[in-house]
């Protein structure tokens, strides 16, 4: 099967092209170079005057695991309020800020996504997370194994094991529990909630292990880039949303010794506390000193106005916000002595003070950060919003005029503490093609991804050009998974199942030995049972498994 | 003008979803528009003169015979007029209903006068589990108005419930008054397991004792001066509940449920004064 995309204005920053009218040639799923003359092409698309780029691809969305079913569970009058029926070609559900698996794949197609990637999947509920996801279709998948406020970890590094000996636990627990990369929610501060602390700092102990979050991020940014494990420490800071939490930040960039490091919805973590509310932006500070160290990456994490639910691992800061959930209600929780789980429902209001600043403050990090390359577009699905509202954030990214007129309506006393209506950028297409696309892409070291260079996956999404923004992203007019059509005019035509995207670094198996005893003596699940086989992936025929290389591998 | 008649021509398999089919929604309308409206009817949609025939045309007193116990969303967010069911009624009776009066010959299933906010609801017959209650995940069931059972209710009636008045002649079920914020419920007959769990606010008003769950407290006998305004304001009702011999002042005082806000209060009839 040979497709041929005629004439579009190609965005393609993984091959350096920006705006050029190219033809894109796909066959049997591949994108390929232009084929001799006499191969007969199959299916042929005018795309002229339309603009083409790579699937897009969602580095940070919490789409599953047992938060997400909690949230769901918790806010059922988000289900009732928006069901979805059944079409010929895509099953009923339901959706809002945590949709269901089917309505959460459609959407994403229907907005040009094609990946996503759950960021917090907690080994001991991996299986669970992967069962789910698999129930997405058409997205590709993958999961951050989090790590960090786990009990054995935590006693390795109290009774100062070597760092090899770590690499090994962090390197099989990856093929445990089948993860791309390793996330880490508030270094050792789930764990010490548990011992009653209620904040933790960076150099803080854990008042039972004794070990502090520096140490944790330190050791584990350590075994991440030993390993060769494509995408950086994945971390979610101490201190979320917390009034002067940019300093923590600040230290933790610089702390970390020029080691790989990602720092995830960095707008939570950008507060500075001046003004009369003590409540101010660090989105200056913080973008700058990301513009100076390479090491760094971040993704936003960007708030929109609007009912949402958030959910996170971070147990301790949930339990500081139930104070704030709209509406009223919220779970808490520990997981097997591993991790916590937060599920706080946030209704984020234009005419709320703080509300407002962290609106302007996401947007202050997304245009005071120089380079695409190292930013993501995320809101933190659903934390800060559903994904549902990226085409309106790109159309404030690309559209001055319009972000400032959205300015203007928001509460007076956050308009006078951001410096939002003095920036002129305006983000071209390019630059949301590398955000959302290449940049993505290589962050997490996907191979064959975010591009449309000869040998990618034929994972393409067509837009038609609009002045409104909005508009444009909100609704392809085709989107092509490995491909195959699956979106016409923003609506699902025919659907697949995706693969998982997995990482399976080196590892020295007697690490197994003092493993099997732990998992006898203290966890519920026996060490065989807790690991998750490929064939549990594959074996319903759907599901497949993507394995990418570490580096130091031949590709 | 005569009241806007539904006549159920046959029995569906499927459960039919009457929302449509309210005061509100129906008023402006002509018979052929009515007509030719749509019910979502298990996986299909069904005109609405493919399930009934339709008779009169004034919308305030609406009529629906032949009634069964799968029409459910019967006046549902009801605003205005007065919707009477010859039969039984399926789940979410009067679901968020807002003003108006509905009245039910035989029983309601689940979720009768599920998130009330005003008005009134006769059921002749035995109501359902959840009744005057949230929906599921919902914090605040019935907000106001009057719901009347003259059979028995099901388990959990009052679940969640913010103010207003249930009354039921006959017994009710396990939970009654669960997770009470305010509001009243009166019950003549027996009550079963858990009556009052985790209420906070409120007032569960019995003619007989209750087995109560020790994290309510007993505050001694009463004689209760608000008691008679309350049974004055039941008087307009066409119940048991508005006879003058129904009415008592003197009750047996229990707080709780202490493991809650502990503001919730039982209050029982005294039947011998004296003793």
């Amino acid at each position: 099967m040979l497709i041929k995309l005629t004439g579009g204005t190609v965005y393609d920053p993984a091959s350096g092209i920006d705006g050029q009218q190219q033809d894109i040639y796909i066959q049997d799923g591949r994108i390929v170079n232009k084929p001799v003359e006499d191969i007969q092409v199959d299916r042929e698309y005018d795309l002229k005057g339309k603009t083409v780029m790579a699937g897009a691809i969602d580095m940070h969305t919490h789409i599953g695991g047992g938060k997400v079913n909690i949230a769901r569970t918790l806010m059922p009058e988000g289900h009732r309020a928006d069901p979805v029926a059944r079409t010929h070609s895509t099953r009923s559900g339901c959706g809002h800020a945590t949709p269901s698996t089917f309505v959460t794949g459609y959407r994403y197609a229907e907005m040009g996504y094609t990946t996503g990637f759950e960021p917090a999947v907690l080994p001991t509920n991996a299986r669970q997370a992967h069962m789910e996801m698999a129930d997405i279709p058409i997205l590709d998948k993958g999961g951050y194994i989090m790590l960090g406020s786990d009990d054995y970890l935590l006693r390795m590094m109290a009774a100062k094991k070597d760092q090899k000996a770590i690499n090994d636990y962090v390197a099989w627990t990856i093929h445990a529990a089948k993860g791309i990369g390793v996330k880490v929610v508030n270094a050792g501060g789930i764990s010490a909630f548990k011992f009653n602390q209620r904040r933790l700092d960076l150099d803080e102990q854990n008042s039972h292990y004794g070990v502090t979050p520096r140490a944790i991020l330190k050791t584990l940014a350590t075994a991440v880039k030993e390993l060769g494990i494509a995408h950086p420490l994945h971390v979610h800071g101490c201190n979320l949303g917390v009034p002067g939490n940019m300093n923590t930040t600040l230290d933790t960039i610089q702390g970390i010794g020029g080691l790989p490091l990602h720092l995830t919805h960095i707008q939570f973590h950008s507060y500075g506390t001046e003004g009369d509310f003590k409540f101010s932006s660090g989105a200056a500070q913080i973008a700058e000193t990301i513009n100076k160290n390479k090491n760094i990456t971040v993704d936003v994490g960007q708030i929109m106005f609007g009912q949402t639910v958030t959910a996170s691992g971070d147990s301790m800061i949930q339990f500081i916000n139930h104070k704030h959930a709209s509406p009223n209600k919220w779970v808490t929780m520990d997981i097997e002595c591993d991790a916590g789980c937060g599920i706080v429902p946030f209704k984020y209001k234009d005419q709320n003070f703080v509300n407002a600043l962290q609106w302007a403050i996401g947007l202050e990090t997304f245009l005071l950060v120089d380079d695409p390359w190292r930013i993501s577009l995320t809101t933190d699905h659903p934390n800060g919003a559903p994904f549902t509202s990226y085409p309106h954030l790109i159309r404030l990214l690309m559209d001055r005029s319009f972000r400032n007129e959205v300015l203007s309506t928001i509460h007076p006393e956050a308009q006078k503490m951001t410096t939002l209506a003095s920036i002129n950028r305006e983000y071209s297409l390019q630059e949301i093609a590398i955000m959302t696309r290449a940049g993505a892409a290589r962050l997490i070291g996907l191979k064959d991804r975010g591009g449309l260079g000869s040998g990618n996956w034929g994972d393409v999404t067509v837009y038609t050009d609009n002045a409104d923004r909005q508009l444009m992203f909100e609704k392809p007019a085709y989107v092509f998974k490995d491909g195959e059509l699956v979106v016409k005019d923003g609506k699902i035509v025919h659907t697949k199942w995706g693969t998982t995207h997995v990482v399976k670094p080196d590892f020295d198996v007697s690490v197994e030995k003092d493993l099997r005893k732990y998992f006898d003596r203290f966890l519920t699940m026996k060490l065989d049972n807790f690991k998750i086989s490929d064939d549990e992936i594959t074996e319903d025929g759907r599901g497949s498994l993507t394995v990418h290389p570490t580096k130091g591998e031949a590709v | 003008m005569s009241g806007l008649t539904f006549t159920l021509k046959y029995r569906p398999d499927q459960r039919v979803d009457m929302s449509p089919l309210v005061y509100q929604k129906l008023a402006k309308l002509e018979p052929a528009e009515i007509a030719s409206l749509t019910l979502q009817n298990g996986k299909r949609k069904s005109r609405v003169d493919e399930l009934f025939g339709i008779s009169g045309s004034d919308a305030t007193n609406m009529v629906i015979k032949n009634s069964f116990g799968k029409l459910d969303f019967i006046g549902r967010e009801l605003e205005g007029g007065s919707i009477k069911i010859e039969g039984d009624a399926g789940a979410y009776l009067g679901l968020g209903m807002k003003s108006g009066a509905i009245k039910v010959s035989g029983n309601a299933d689940i979720f009768a006068g599920c998130e009330m906010k005003n008005g009134c609801l006769e059921i002749a017959g035995d109501a359902g589990d959840f009744l005057g209650a949230a929906l599921p995940g919902n914090k605040m069931g019935m907000k106001g108005g009057t719901i009347l059972v003259k059979g028995n209710a099901g388990e959990r009636a009052g679940d969640h419930m913010r103010r207003g008045n249930i009354l039921i002649e006959g017994n009710a079920g396990d939970y009654c008054g669960s997770r009470m914020t305010a509001g009243t419920i009166a019950v003549m007959g027996q009550t079963g397991q858990y009556l009052g769990f985790a209420m906070r606010r409120g007032t569960l008003l019995l003619w007989n004792p209750p087995a109560l769950s020790a994290s309510f407290n007993d505050c001694g006998a009463h004689t209760l001066s608000f008691l008679p305004i309350l049974f004055a304001s039941f008087k307009k009702l066409n119940s048991r509940f508005a006879a003058a011999s129904a009415a008592f002042n003197r009750v047996q005082r229990y707080a709780g449920d202490m493991s809650e806000m502990g503001r919730g209060e039982v209050l029982v009839k005294i039947t011998h004064p004296g003793f």
